[in-house]
This record gives structure tokens, sequence and C-alpha cells, in this order.
């Protein structure tokens, strides 16, 4: 026993007293932390190469192409013109229709594509004969190929012999040159997005719904809550963070909005219809690298882009962290 | 203020043979404290979801007051239930919480807060009427799933294992305060759990579950003093009543190398079917002997309680057809000079034997 303490004691008395550990200076603290954790950075490590030439290379050189006045072909030359390409976006009428039409179709396409994919996962969420199958349908047209459908589509939404105006002759309508238009060729384009994205966003919900407890329906059932009821002030509110994720997703999804617009018109000009009446700034940013060979500007529109996402992203993030906060 | 039937229910689950709940019934009186209590599987919770009309009755019917309400939606059954879990909302205040059913009712603002209100104050929760469930201890959400039910003023409280979140002595705590509420509030409750003390303090009346079907329903006292068969018997009370079988022989049943003693008549019908009779005894009904006098045993285990003191034996000369049921509980005095391993021999207090047929497992008396 008393061997025993004596030792505790003189070990107390020779350790350092850890005060003083913890305010010596940061530095070696910090390179002995890197060469300890060396095995973790080097198992991150392939990533962020990765991110790094993929990335974070292009996004840099974007930024540097964007102060130049220079074409594709000569893209290491061309002259310094500072933030010239800026001034000209911001002052041309073309970045502000494209921008104009991105937010139109935006809302349209995001809008009913998210109330749609929550109706749609609350009715998969119920005990349906063949679920899997119809989870696996909902998937379908995510996974189709961009191109495929929208040429699909476009066949669907022609104005001579598609289906959509043959329908509408049939019941008596007037047909619509769905194509020509502002609003029509718009909303035909929010569809084609509607219909891609909505299973993927259903499945989204549909996995968060899934973890929401039944106790609380059941609850909700002996509190007297009806179906909708029991939507709105259960199912609803428990899914709000992944709501405002559906939100930021598609939102991004919306700005980059190119493939769409770009097929819709059946010959893959950048133009986005006769008057631009549906160019998005992707189509915009298109045409000015690749058809008038500005691509200093097309990088400045490529930059003015990331820059709506991060507003809209961080508007978003501010919304959630005021939600979370009131809900504390 | 109602009274509630079960009569013949019987819930059958899909793919399944077996009925969860077979036959249930049971009459509950206007203002009773019914427990439904069983070990896990026995179809209590299963009962008790079908008073709520969570779950459907299969045959037989289902009555509150003097309404059938087999068929009827959990919102037209004026019940209020207490889940496991407390099912509260966790992105409501807690007074949204306990206000909620009567806003879904259409009841005013302003009876509503004085309506929650009163319950909060009842139940000791006025000062956090504006936190949200995450930010309350485990026993003020359960008064909160209690504030909820209360507020409504149903015709029956529903009570789904509502302590089994609750650490021990909270528990304790808690089961006293919902029995006086519900003394005081003289609503009819039905309360489901699998501690059978919880049943015993609690309920007015208990009612035994086991694989489905009601085995006894009766007072705490009836159900510990004549239980109706082996499975209450071992159920009821802590620790279990003692079970030996035996053979019947000229006098009693014989347990090893012992007799224990039976009224010669109750011998005769307890061992009608296969000459196995099962005795049981309480821990508190066996007295320690002298050597030779009795059921000889070795004493296990010592438990020391404080108040009295368990003695966990088994029988010295067990034959191999009682070893399975030969522990023996012996309630003694506290700081009886007894160690493990050492040898003792029991007696039993007279007309303290309870008797069950061994085959059909029914109380003979």
């Amino acid at each position: 026993m008393t061997i025993a303490s004596g030792t505790v004691r003189e070990a107390a008395i020779a350790a350092p007293p850890p005060a003083p550990a913890a305010t010596s200076p940061a530095r070696p603290r910090k390179r002995r932390q890197l060469t300890r954790n060396r095995w973790g950075y080097a198992y991150v490590a392939p990533f962020f190469l990765v991110f790094a030439a993929f990335s974070l290379y292009p996004f840099m050189y974007t930024a540097w192409v964007s102060l130049h006045e220079t074409s594709l072909s000569n893209i290491n030359g061309g002259t310094w013109v500072g933030l010239d390409n800026y001034r000209n976006l911001l002052q041309s009428e073309f970045f502000w229709n494209a921008a104009r039409n991105t937010l139109t179709i935006g809302i349209l396409a995001t809008v009913p594509q998210l109330c749609m994919a929550l109706g749609l996962a609350h009715l998969l969420n119920y005990k349906l004969r063949g679920r899997t199958f119809f989870r696996t349908v909902m998937l379908m047209p995510y996974a189709t190929s961009i191109a495929a459908a929208t040429l699909v589509f476009s066949q669907l939404f022609g104005r001579e012999y598609g289906l959509i105006n043959t329908m509408l002759e049939a019941v008596g309508l007037q047909a619509i040159d769905w194509e020509a238009g502002t609003v029509s060729s718009q909303v035909a384009i929010a569809v084609i997005v509607t219909w891609r994205w909505t299973g993927y966003n259903a499945l989204i919900y549909l996995a968060a719904m899934q973890s929401i407890p039944g106790e609380l329906y059941e609850a909700a059932e002996i509190d007297g809550a009806s179906k909708w009821k029991q939507f709105l002030h259960v199912t609803i509110p428990s899914l709000r963070p992944t709501i405002l994720f559906t939100i930021v997703v598609s939102t991004i999804g919306a700005v980059q909005l190119f493939g769409e617009p770009l097929l819709f018109a059946g010959n893959g000009t950048t133009s986005g219809g006769s008057s631009g009446q549906y160019q998005t700034l992707g189509l915009l940013m298109y045409q000015q690298g690749w058809s008038n060979f500005h691509i200093g500007q097309a990088a400045t529109t490529a930059w003015a882009m990331f820059m709506i996402i991060l507003v809209i992203v961080g508007v978003n993030a501010v919304i959630g962290r005021l939600r979370a906060r009131a809900d504390r | 203020m109602a009274t509630v039937s079960f009569q013949q229910a019987s819930r059958i689950y899909p793919k399944s043979e077996r009925p969860a709940v077979d036959s249930l019934d049971l009459q509950i009186a206007d203002g009773e404290f019914l427990v439904l209590v069983g070990p896990s599987g026995c179809g209590k919770s299963t009962s008790l979801r079908m008073l709520a009309g969570l779950e459907e009755v299969d045959s037989g019917s289902i009555v509150i007051g003097d309404r059938d309400v087999t068929d009827s939606p959990p919102k037209e059954r004026d019940i209020a239930m207490v889940f496991q879990n407390y099912a509260l909302y966790p992105h409501m205040t807690v007074e949204e919480n306990m206000g909620f059913a009567l806003k879904l009712a259409g009841i005013s603002k302003d009876e509503r807060a004085t309506r929650v209100r009163e319950a909060a104050k009842i139940l000791d929760l006025s000062d956090y009427l504006s936190r949200r469930p995450k930010a309350l201890s485990g026993g003020q959400r359960q008064r909160v799933a209690m504030g909820r039910a209360i507020v409504r003023n149903p015709q029956v409280f529903l009570m789904d294992e509502p302590l089994s979140n609750l650490d021990a002595k909270l528990r304790v705590q808690t089961r006293t305060q919902i029995a006086a509420l519900q003394r005081r509030l003289g609503t009819t409750t039905v309360y489901v759990t699998h501690d059978q003390v919880e049943a015993m303090t609690m309920g007015d009346r208990v009612a035994v579950l086991k694989d489905g079907v009601l085995q006894q329903c009766d007072t705490p006292g009836v159900l510990y003093d004549r239980p109706a068969n082996v499975f209450v018997a071992g159920f009821i009370g802590s620790p279990a009543m003692n079970l030996v079988t035996g053979d019947a022989v000229d006098g009693g049943v014989q347990v090893g190398s012992a007799v224990l003693p039976v009224p010669r008549d109750q011998l005769t019908r307890a061992a009608a079917s296969n000459g196995k009779v099962t005795v049981g005894f309480r821990p508190e009904a066996v007295r320690l002997t002298g050597p030779g006098e009795g059921l000889p045993v070795r004493v296990n285990v010592v438990e020391q309680l404080g108040s009295d003191a368990f003695l966990y034996t088994s029988l010295a000369d067990a034959p191999d057809d009682v070893l399975h049921s030969a522990d023996l509980v012996v309630r003694t005095e506290p700081r009886t000079p007894v160690a493990s391993g050492q040898q003792l021999w029991l007696g039993t207090d007279h007309g303290a034997l309870h008797v069950f047929d061994a085959q059909t497992q029914q109380r003979v008396d």
C-alpha cells in the first residue's frame, strides 16, 4: 500500500502540469497533430486532389479567363481587360433576358416539381401493393438521358403533329405554338424539368417520411386530425430540413439549366428561340463562348451564375438558421 | 365518463394463425382504473389499440358508454391516449402540443389557453408551456403526454406503458401521481403495463393476459390471494410464487423426499387429470423448520434488502423431473444468519398452499 501510494505521488510530481501544456506555442502542437493524424489525411487526400484538379483549378482559371478578352482557340493569350467583361455583362440586355428566363423557368419548374414530389412521396408512403415497383418507376425519368427525354418532349409539344396539340384540338381548344411563345415555351421546358426531377425529389421526401415515428400519426389521429391535417401538422413540419435541402438542390439545378432549352427546338441552337424567349443563363454562356467566340465573356457569365447560386444558397441557409433558432 | 366493454373482441393479424387477442370479454365500470398486464406479446397493447381504434376488430365488438364503437375511427370515440414514447409533436411547444386536439375540435383560442393552463397547473408544467419537447426532461415529457390527454376531458384514458421510459425512481413517483390524478378526475382508465408491480399498485382491477387470452380479471388482492391458474400465480407477486409439481400421494403432494400436505378432497380433484398436482406457496408463506422436518433445501443466494431477506434455494434431494421448477424463494426476517450453501428445512403455513391441476393448470379449491 505505502509503496503504491508513494509511486503515485512521485508520478504526479514528475508529470508536467497540464495548464502550461495548453498554453504552449500553437505551432509545435499543430504539427504534432498533423503527424499523429497523418493516415487520416492520407486517406482523405485523394478526394482533395481530384477536387483541386477538376473543381478548384478550373474554377480559379475561369475567374482568370473572365478578366480577359479572348476566344477558346487562344485561351491562354488574349488581352487583359480587367472587369470590362463584368461591366458589359451587367449592361447587356441578353444577360438580363437570360436571367429573367432562368428565373421564370426555375419557378415554373421547381415549385410544381417539389409540391408534386411531396404528394407522390406521401402516396408512396402508404402500404401499397407493388410498392418497390412504383418506387423504381419514380426514378426512371432521372435515369433517362436529358437529350432523349427532351427530343421526345419536343415531339409532344410539336406545333403541327404534336400529341398535346392534337389533344387540345380534340377537346375543341386552339392549338398552341409551344416553341414560339415566351410563356408557352417556358412552360414546356418547365414540364420537361419537372418530369425529370419529380421522382428523384419524391424519393428523398419518402426516405425522410419513413423516419417519422408512426406513433406521431396515431397520436394525431386520436387527437382528431384527418389525414390531410396529419400531413399538414405532422409530415410537413418533420420534413422541413429535407424540404430546404431539395429547394437548394433544385435551385442550383434551375440556375444551371442548359440541356432542355438547348434541345427543345430540336436543332441545338443556343439562341433559345427566335427571340431568345427561352434562352437561359447556361445557354447564353454557351452562345458567348462557343458561337460568338468570346470565351472571356462566357467565363464572366459562368461566374455570375455561380454568384447567383451562392446568394440563393446563402439566403436559404439564413432562413434555415432562423427557423432552427425559432424552434429552440 | 363512461363504461367500456369488450365483447368477444378478437384481433387476428394477417398471415398469423393464432389470434393476437382471442375473444376478449371485459367489462370496465365507469371511473374504474383497469390495468391490462402480461408478458410481451400477450395482446395487452393490441387490446388497448383496439379500444383506441388504431387496430381493427376482426370479430366481436367494443362498446364505450352505450355506443358501439367497433367500427368508429379514433376521433369519434372520445378517448385520449398516452403513448409509450409519448409521441409529442416535436415542432410544437408544450402549450401547442396540449392544445392541438382542442384546436382541431374548433375550440376558441381563449378557451384553449384556459384549459391548457389548468392542466399544466395540475401537472406542474406551467413554467414550460413555451418550451419544445426537445428541451424537456423525460419526466416532463411524460407529464406533457398526460396533459395532452387530460385537457380533452375524454370519456376514457388509454395509457400504453407510459412509465417504461422513466428511470426506476421516477417511475415509482409518477405511478402514484397518475393513480392519484385518475382518482381525482374520476375518468375511466385502461392502462397497459408489463410490470406486475405497477399493475398491482395502480389498478382498481387487474386483467392478466397471456397469448391473447384473458386469464383472470379481479382486484389486486384477489389476484394475489386466489390466482385462477398457474400462470397468474407465477406472474403476480415479486419474487414470484414458488411452484412445484409432484405426484399426488396419500396426505399430499410428493416433492422430492417430502410430502406437502394437501386436504384429501382438494387433492383428489386436482389429481383427477393425470395424477400430478402443482402446488404453489408464496415466499412469505414459508417458515424455516427444524432439521428433518419439511422440505430439505440448499441455499444458493441470500438477498439482503434491509426490510427483509430473500433466500434463493433449490431442493436438496430433487429428482430430475422437478429440477426445472425447483427454485424455491423464501422470505425471512432480515439479518437471519443464513449463508449460501447451507442446508435448511422449509415448512409451509397452513392454508397458504395454492393447489392446481398439473394438467389443466387451473386452480382447485
